[in-house]
């Protein structure tokens, strides 16, 4: 008997504590975008409570060989979005999320879920090298099953792939190709934890770019302005450029160099103003800003196009007004902001560290992240008219993805009257200086007498 | 010079004594802490007229205090005896000095000053920098404009009353004059003293005409002044008075207005030429294209940053020598010279490896340990101080060492003595590597509508020699407009049986 393999997302209902599968996947219709260079699976899952008791919580997983490349995991009913976990299962070596439901499952009932998966690092560029003449061809290896817990009974899968030529894909029946999708299943009756390599090799020529380090630092004025600067280490990961680069084929034929990456779009908050956009040499010209009505996109041209194993570094940094994002009552303020933002579309980044810099003077600061990240310890910062330091805030998170935007919340208080620190500090040295400047000019350090004698004369002329 | 000049014409006193050993003393001192000069102020020739004054100075205070001290006789002999003991010392020294070496002797720079036309036929490097080649009127009409007149102006007026501080100003002068326009780059001594010359002329002139702007309070000023002079004199002057007196303010409120205009002129020109010529930085070109929009050619930067991010961080680039220091500064990458290299036989062999055929070349290449080699070219974008230009340099600088004998200027020429770059070109040229660096690939390239493929804009020919492949380069990286042109060099290929 065939057993079809299914993808990454698995509904799985689980009895607490037990690993009895009293959850049936009904219905799974699971479609696999892969025409980026990040691979997106959702699944629209139908459960069934063939059990007795009522479960409150679901198991999904994605098989051993792609536990690592999971970037960001939702599972959503409806429009809410629900809770999940990281989890293990014993004798199990797949990744596996454990899902809260809203509301109880009770027996013999049904649930409608989408599961959503976003795979980075799961296309590999098959061959390594290419020269520039070549296309890119990626290969991607799944899971054609879904990857559960619970016996699923029906499923079927669709694989987007934005381009029509296929080197070879698997063969798991019954698989039919049409424009550029490639249709699997449906399949009937698959065994939980079924896994069958789902191998697609296929040209793929969208921009596989990586950011290897970005470095956003956020700069919170109580004076109303809040300074952003991100510095961006970006890499094109795909398929390395073999030989010589022919700057003469790449600007005479369309097709040359067909993956390499020219520019981007950045989209910046739409209040974004002084926008800039430097590297260790100087100012970048290459750029065009346009201000839509709700962001403003800026279309970044790195100086030099980006062909495979060729990375390049920018700094791009920009103003926004702080009412949009600092809220206070009282002595207690609240920055919410978002940790990342958006680069390009489809990014990946690999090591983001967000550094946020309050202003002098705050105190018990609390931090809450929309996901786990990693704190770092807390240095100070040393600018214009600072006596103590500025303390910083540092976040670290790894292998982050398009999905991973959303806001943070700072907590701290500051007390308002020190807000008349950085004035009073200039008053006080002009102050001192044109006091010191006034004693100088009137006191008398000449030697000689004559000086002394001509003003004794005046004065007696004078009289 | 001053000083001696001074001593000369019999102006030597306390003062100027004290001046001059404090700052030779000083100045020596403190110049010989920067570890480039090191002792040079001692040991080059260069600096021995300034110890010999500094001496001198000595000498000429040591004698006036003996001579207030000794009667005159004596003082006669001691005077002649110590001149004598003295000039001999010197010479002895002196010659023991050159002989053993510890003194070098001039150097080139200093003998193509004296002699302009040394550089050109001795040391081909020091003449290939333009800042060296002698200057031209327009450039000193360019760079100075109303000075140029007021100059000689100004020396009258030094003339006329001749101070200490006057004396200095002529001779330095006269001296920076002379030596500027000898090497452009010597402009630089002359404009400060230009600039005082011409202030002093104006000031001069201005204080002239100012006194006659005003017309009625003088009439009470000018007899009794004139009456202090010769009769003759005075006759003389109370008719020019009378006769020019309804013009004399005139005359004067129009020479004033005419000079404010040349000064005004001069801050105009000035600003233009500062703004123009010396602050656009050549890093960054810029040019308009027929709709009047502006291009930016941003290549140098693109290439380099190239360069930064995208080759080992021990890699090495073989580049002429004018941008050594852009490498080095913006792509970080070692190279082979710079403008500061002093080994004229390194520059030589980069010069070589330029001028000789890809074999030759890759010889030479892998003998300076070389990983990419990196030309600029602006045959596309009309750019016109590309390599190609420089070439005969390379060619002249790379033939005067032993090793580059076989490489002669002539072989680089047509029969007809031109240096042309289409199929009339010398063949040597066209399989050189400078020119298979350059053209790679351009001879698909249309440059101009209208024109053949491969038509190189700056030299305005159809380049000759157009389909040829490199054996021993990989084209690595060209920028936008090919300024920039990146090679790498191949390693040697793998022999197998």
């Amino acid at each position: 008997m065939s057993h079809t393999r299914l993808l990454f997302l698995s509904f799985v209902i689980v009895v607490a504590g037990s690993a009895q599968a009293d959850l049936v996947n009904k219905n799974v219709e699971t479609v696999v975008d892969i025409s980026s260079q990040l691979a997106k699976i959702s699944n629209k899952v139908t459960v069934e409570n063939v059990g007795k008791t009522t479960l409150k919580s679901l198991i999904f997983g994605v098989p051993a060989h792609l536990k690592e490349r999971t970037s960001f995991v939702t599972a959503k009913v409806g429009e809410h979005l629900l809770r999940v976990t990281e989890t293990k299962l014993s004798g199990q070596d797949g990744g596996f999320w454990k899902v809260d439901l809203r509301s109880d499952l009770a027996a013999g009932r049904t649930l409608q879920l989408n599961i959503d998966l976003v795979l980075s690092r799961a296309l590999v560029p098959h061959p390594g090298q290419i020269t520039q003449k070549e296309k890119q061809l990626v290969l991607f290896e799944g899971n054609v099953y879904f990857y559960s817990p619970y016996l699923t009974e029906k499923q079927s899968l669709t694989v987007n792939l934005g381009t029509n030529s296929v080197e070879s894909y698997a063969r798991i029946q019954p698989v039919s190709q049409s424009d550029n999708k490639l249709n699997y299943g449906p399949y009937e009756k698959v065994p939980p934890f079924q896994e069958e390599r789902l191998n697609i090799h296929y040209e793929n020529n969208s921009p596989f770019l990586t950011i290897t380090r970005l470095e956003r630092l956020i700069e919170v004025s109580h004076w109303g302005n809040i300074a952003v600067e991100e510095t961006v280490d970006i890499e094109h990961q795909g398929a390395t450029l073999k030989g010589s680069f022919s700057r003469y084929e790449y600007q005479r034929e369309s097709q040359s160099g067909i993956s390499s990456v020219k520019s981007f779009r950045t989209a910046l908050p739409a209040s974004a103003v002084d926008v800039y956009y430097r590297d260790d040499i100087g100012n970048i010209s290459t750029s065009h800003m346009r201000v839509l009505s709700d962001s403003v996109e800026l279309e970044l041209r790195p100086r030099f196009p980006l062909f495979g194993g060729w990375k390049t570094h920018y700094t791009l940094g920009y103003n926004v007004p702080s009412y949009e994002y600092l809220f206070n009552q009282g002595d207690v303020f609240v920055l919410k902001m978002r940790l990342m933002d958006h680069v390009f579309d489809d990014m990946y980044i690999e090591h983001l560290i967000t550094k946020i810099i309050l202003p002098e003077g705050c105190h018990s600061i609390e931090l809450t992240a929309p996901y786990a990240v990693e704190r770092l310890k807390d240095t100070l910062h040393h600018t214009y008219l600072d006596t103590k330091g500025r303390p910083v805030i540092s976040v670290s998170k790894r292998q982050l993805v398009e999905n991973h935007i959303d806001d943070f919340e700072l907590r701290y208080n500051f007390a308002k009257v020190l807000m008349i620190q950085e004035p009073l500090l200039v008053i006080t040295a002009f102050f001192a200086l044109f006091v010191l400047v006034i004693i100088y000019v009137r006191l008398d350090f000449s030697i000689s007498e004559e000086e002394e004698h001509s003003r004794v004369d005046r004065e007696h002329k004078d009289k | 010079m001053h000083v001696f000049t001074l001593m000369v014409t019999g102006r030597f006193g306390a003062r100027v004594y004290v001046a001059y050993c404090t700052l030779y003393c000083l100045g020596t001192i403190l110049a010989m802490q920067i570890s480039f000069v090191g002792f040079q102020p001692v040991q080059s020739s260069e600096h021995m007229l300034a110890l010999g004054v500094f001496g001198l100075c000595q000498l000429h205070c040591f004698v006036d205090y003996l001579r207030g001290h000794l009667s005159a006789s004596d003082f006669q002999v001691l005077f002649k005896a110590t001149i004598v003991a003295t000039g001999t010392i010197l010479a002895v020294i002196t010659g023991i000095l050159t002989i053993t070496g510890k003194v070098s002797p001039w150097t080139g720079r200093f003998y193509s000053l004296l002699d302009p036309s040394y550089a050109k036929n001795h040391i081909p490097i020091i003449a290939s920098v333009s800042e060296h080649q002698p200057t031209s009127w327009s450039s000193f009409y360019f760079d100075l404009q109303l000075l140029v007149f007021l100059f000689p102006a100004g020396l009258y007026f030094c003339f006329r009353q001749l101070t200490d501080a006057n004396i200095f100003l002529i001779l330095y002068g006269v001296t920076s004059i002379y030596f500027a326009g000898v090497m452009v780059r010597l402009m630089l001594v002359l404009a400060p003293v230009m600039c005082i010359l011409g202030g002093i002329a104006m000031s001069g002139m201005l204080n002239r005409y100012m006194k006659d702007v005003d017309a009625s309070p003088v009439i009470l000023g000018m007899p009794a002044g004139n009456l202090a002079q010769g009769k003759q004199g005075d006759k003389r002057s109370k008719h020019k008075q009378e006769s020019n007196f309804v013009m004399k303010s005139e005359i004067a409120t129009l020479f004033v207005a005419i000079m404010c205009f040349f000064l005004i002129s001069y801050t105009m020109h000035c600003t233009w030429v500062t703004s123009e010529a010396y602050s656009s930085p050549s890093i960054v070109l810029s040019a308009r294209s027929h709709d009047n929009s502006r291009i930016i050619f941003d290549d140098f930067r693109e290439a380099y940053y190239w360069l930064r991010m995208n080759t080992p961080e021990d890699a090495r680039v073989m580049s002429w020598w004018d941008y050594g220091y852009q490498i080095t500064a913006m792509a970080n990458r070692t190279i082979l010279v710079d403008n500061n290299t002093w080994n004229n036989t390194h520059i030589s062999r980069v010069g070589q490896a330029m001028a000789s055929s890809e074999d030759k070349a890759y010889a030479i290449m892998r003998e300076l340990d070389v990983n990419y080699v990196l030309v600029i070219f602006g045959g596309l974008t009309g750019y016109s101080s590309d390599d190609i230009n420089k070439f005969l340099w390379m060619v002249r600088i790379g033939g005067s060492t032993d090793r580059g004998a076989h490489i002669k200027e002539w072989d680089y020429y047509t029969p007809q003595g031109e240096f042309r770059v289409d199929k009339e070109g010398s063949p040597t040229l066209l399989n050189c590597l400078m020119y298979k660096m350059c053209y790679y690939r351009f001879g698909q390239v249309y440059t101009e509508g209208g024109r053949p493929p491969g038509y190189d804009r700056v030299r305005g020919a159809e380049i000759g020699n157009k389909d040829f492949e490199l054996d021993v380069l990989e084209e690595a990286y060209t920028s936008e407009h090919w300024l920039v042109r990146i090679y790498k060099v191949k390693d040697l290929p793998n022999r197998g049986l």
